[in-house]
């Protein structure tokens, strides 16, 4: 126990050095030091730095709606686009989470044709995506004598849900981050919540109105007859268009099959019209383009509308073919409005609405108020605790307050080293730890004291106490562990934060009460060889 | 230095007082269980749900101002933020439908629901930015929580103490005997009962960062025990033949200077916060304060008095020597 063989001294000036290399960032600015140097300080928790915290849910109702949506199309296609010898009447409708495949043409005795339509529904059925043993997506059974349907099994559901949540967080991060720079996280939780944190970020709103839109954006031809439009407005809707609003444009009469769809666009981006008004500028890819040209080529005079979430944005009128598909919006939009509907535009359309359930924001201000308050808590926390160890135990106390410095740079180090998040509650945790890193501390004192009573030497008793003392600190410490360690697992946010800082708390508290301050304890006992130890 | 002056040997009788320990603890449960029962706990909008607002208080921005602008009934006090700033603190639930608009009511039952506390936030913080054009950066804080995550979040905190206090007693068997398991546990079942007691009695806030206060209570308290218990194990095999009440009586009195600098030195850090932190930090440290106390409390009055009910067989199991733990003789 008293001996530190040259090894271990380095080794624990080792681990001391790469605490201060590691924690300097936090105290001085490092953007000149040489490259090995660490430069990015620990990383601050939205409550210290200002910023929104967003959790949304995507619905498994909605995400299994609207496969089966795309299903149903593919059933079309087997059933009805085939020679007309083959087809099969039939009548499809999604009801929650099940589809309902209804046929509708007996034959001459008047049986359904089910055993042909289930043959061919079946075929259509691919295996889950990166499922193993080959597990169908849907499960797909008759009911009746004519009627069919498909349902999304648990393990597919599973697979699809994942699929959904992963695309839906590409497209939070394409419309909440257009260029890639910003320090926005967006993390999956479970399989149907993303959470979105954005520090710096003040405006909630802004956030929520990126990311609430579907993004499903169309080309459509528009009849614009006043007739027309005056029936639909009593209900008299002309076939295949739909009435749809506009701010600019006021109702039109839309088709309901688009001519160029959201996935024909290439980019999207703002820019500026003549009069320097802002404008939303995109391109087409080539398939998208050759549509464009000829949708124009034909239909000159026409208007055209260019529709986001079944509401016009605009309908400029086709003077020309237009080549190239180089295409602009433009309308009453501020800056901020064209930048945030270009985003939307180029990210594509959502697999499902996304929901937000909870929502918190802490202004810059706030947070910093909160860093002087912590810093100035923990400062003098500290010094009261140095204070009452010296008072208490004299020079060994002293000793113990300067492993506690070693402590709290090793805490920084490893916050800052291990990409930990500091929060209010963490900056809590740290000066808990303060408290109770001493009880090490003051456990082996203890116990020194005791040997001491009993008439052993100094070395002998410092030996002994750190002997008798280490399987309770060990199993006292392993307990505190154990609630940090679930409070990491179970908690959220601010809480994970307090977890993290007092797992590494107690790691580093141990280290230094047992291994630095008994280092500090055994070089001042060999450099003076005192006849009592004043404990 | 100044622990020179600390008597080398205590002896106190505190076994002698188990009884009314005991006496004390039962009439602070039963007082917990009623205020529990009676007044509830003050969940904070991580477990009741709703929005709670901050924001900064100025000449414009009053109580009165935003009492009058606001669109639905609304808790609005005034208050003392962090760093001394003067704050203007907003509570409320959830708007009618009819006050949420057109597209809200559109929505089918299941998604108002859920959507509710969220719509009802952004027609606040429209209605406020226009009657009293407050700025994005003056809203210092705005948390809102919907019923769905605030009753996970209550879940997933009550799961954790329950996984806590299953872990700590296993552990405990493992290390010690069963009977230290039992007393253990039982101490912390006592320290978190009382706490939420205190809780309810004064209404302060109860949310996430309490529940994190909640388990490092159980993680102090537990720390506080197995100091003792280790030193009760030490001094039984010391002392075969001492009965065990002197036992117990012996252990808590050698580790009592250790208890009382421990409790110390935190309670010191702990005053720090709870006066300097803000008041984010208030609650959990006036959690962690009540808690230490208590804690140290327990583990002399509650956890060693059921190990002395239960009584003690360390002598039926053969003493190992594990690698890194030091056994005893």
């Amino acid at each position: 126990m008293l001996q530190f063989p040259p090894w271990k001294v380095a080794l624990i000036l080792l681990a001391l050095a790469w605490g201060v290399v590691m924690a300097l960032p936090n105290v001085v600015n490092m953007q000149n030091a040489p490259g090995f140097m660490p430069k990015k300080g620990v990383n601050l928790g939205l409550d210290l730095q200002g910023g929104v915290y967003l959790m949304m849910e995507i619905n498994p109702n909605e995400v299994i709606a609207n496969r089966l949506e795309v299903f149903a199309g593919d059933v079309r296609g087997a059933l009805s686009n085939v020679a007309p010898s083959e087809r099969i009447g039939h009548i499809p409708e999604v009801k929650g989470r099940e589809l309902e495949i209804k046929l509708t043409r007996p034959d001459a005795d008047g049986n359904f044709p089910l055993d042909e339509a289930l043959r061919r529904i079946r075929k259509l059925n691919g295996p889950v995506e990166g499922a193993i043993g080959g597990a169908k997506t849907y499960e797909i059974e008759p009911r009746g004598n004519d009627t069919i349907i498909v349902t999304v099994p648990q393990a597919s559901e599973e697979a699809l849900m994942k699929d959904a949540l992963g695309k839906t967080m590409t497209i939070v991060r394409r419309r909440v981050d257009p260029d890639g720079v910003s320090e926005i996280s967006i993390t999956p939780q479970g399989n149907s919540r993303i959470i979105l944190e954005a520090p710096g970020e003040p405006d909630p709103q802004r956030l929520k109105d990126l990311l609430s839109r579907d993004g499903k954006m169309t080309f459509n031809l528009v009849d614009n007859s006043p007739s027309a439009i005056a029936a639909a407005q009593r209900g008299v809707v002309k076939p295949g268009y739909r009435l749809l609003e506009g701010s600019t444009t006021g109702p039109l009469l839309v088709r309901t099959i688009p001519e160029v769809v959201g996935s024909d666009i290439a980019n999207a981006a703002q820019g500026f019209d003549e009069a320097n008004r802002p404008q939303i500028n995109f391109r087409l890819n080539s398939n998208g383009a050759r549509k464009f040209y000829n949708t124009t080529r034909s239909n000159s005079g026409k208007l055209f509308g260019i529709v986001l979430d079944d509401v016009i944005m605009s309908a400029p009128r086709i003077n020309e073919p237009i080549a190239g598909g180089n295409v602009r919006i433009t309308g009453d939009f501020t800056q901020e409005e064209a930048q945030d509907l270009a985003a939307i535009i180029e990210a594509g359309e959502m697999p499902a609405k996304v929901q937000f359930l909870d929502q918190r924001t802490v202004s810059p201000t706030l947070g910093h108020d909160s860093i002087r308050a912590g810093t100035r808590a923990s400062i003098i926390g500290l010094v009261l605790v140095a204070i009452f160890m010296i008072v208490a135990y004299g020079l060994m106390g002293g000793l113990a307050v300067a492993s506690l410095a070693a402590n709290i740079i090793l805490i920084l180090g490893a916050l800052s080293g291990l990409g930990a998040t500091l929060t209010l509650p963490g900056i809590a945790g740290i000066i808990l730890t303060i408290g109770m890193a001493v009880d090490a501390n003051v456990l082996v004192f203890e116990r020194i004291r005791e040997e001491q009573r009993a008439g052993r030497s100094p070395m002998t008793a410092v030996q002994a106490g750190y002997e008798r003392a280490l399987s309770t600190i060990l199993d006292a410490n392993i307990t505190t562990l154990i609630a940090a360690v679930i409070l990491y697992l179970l908690g959220s946010g601010p809480v994970k934060g307090f977890a993290v800082t007092l797992a590494i708390g107690i790691v580093t508290s141990v280290f230094t009460a047992f291994v630095v301050t008994r280092w500090f304890t055994v070089m001042w006992l060999k450099a003076f060889r005192p006849k009592k130890l004043a404990v | 230095m100044l622990l020179k002056y600390w008597p080398e040997q205590t002896n106190l009788k505190f076994m002698n007082l188990r009884l009314i320990g005991a006496m004390v603890s039962a009439l602070m449960i039963a007082a917990s269980v009623f205020f529990l029962g009676t007044r509830g706990l003050n969940f904070g909008v991580d477990f009741a749900g709703g929005t709670v607002m901050e924001l900064e208080q100025t000449d414009t921005i009053t109580v009165e101002a935003v009492r009058a602008a606001m669109p639905l009934s609304a808790e609005v006090n005034s208050a003392v933020g962090t760093d001394a700033r003067s704050i203007v603190v907003v509570k409320f639930g959830e708007a009618d439908p009819a006050a949420l608009g057109e597209a809200f009511q559109a929505l089918p039952p299941a998604e108002q629901a859920e959507r509710a506390t969220g719509a009802t936030n952004e027609l606040v913080v429209r209605v406020l930015k226009e009657a009293l054009g407050i700025s994005d950066d003056q809203f210092l804080r705005n948390d809102s929580v919907g019923p769905k995550v605030s009753s996970e979040l209550f879940r997933d905190g009550i799961t954790a103490l329950v996984v806590a206090l299953v872990l700590m007693l296993a552990y405990i068997w493992f290390r010690f005997e069963w009977q230290f398991s039992v007393g253990a546990v039982a101490a912390l079942a006592h320290d978190v009962i009382i706490t939420l007691g205190v809780f309810s009695l004064l209404q302060m806030e109860f949310n996430l960062t309490t529940i994190a206060a909640l388990l490092t209570i159980i993680g102090y308290s537990m720390n506080d025990t197995v100091v003792v218990f280790d030193r009760v194990r030490e001094e039984k095999r010391k002392y075969k033949k001492m009965p065990d009440r002197q036992v117990i009586d012996l252990a808590l009195n050698s580790t009592l200077s250790r208890t009382l600098l421990t409790s110390g030195t935190t309670l010191l850090a702990l005053l720090a916060i709870f006066f300097l932190g803000g008041p984010v930090l208030r609650g959990m440290s006036f959690a962690l304060i009540w808690g230490i106390l208590i804690g140290t409390y327990s583990s002399i009055f509650i956890a060693s008095s059921i190990v002395l009910a239960l009584g003690m067989d360390l002598n039926k199991k053969p003493v190992e020597d594990v690698q890194g733990f030091q056994g005893a003789p």
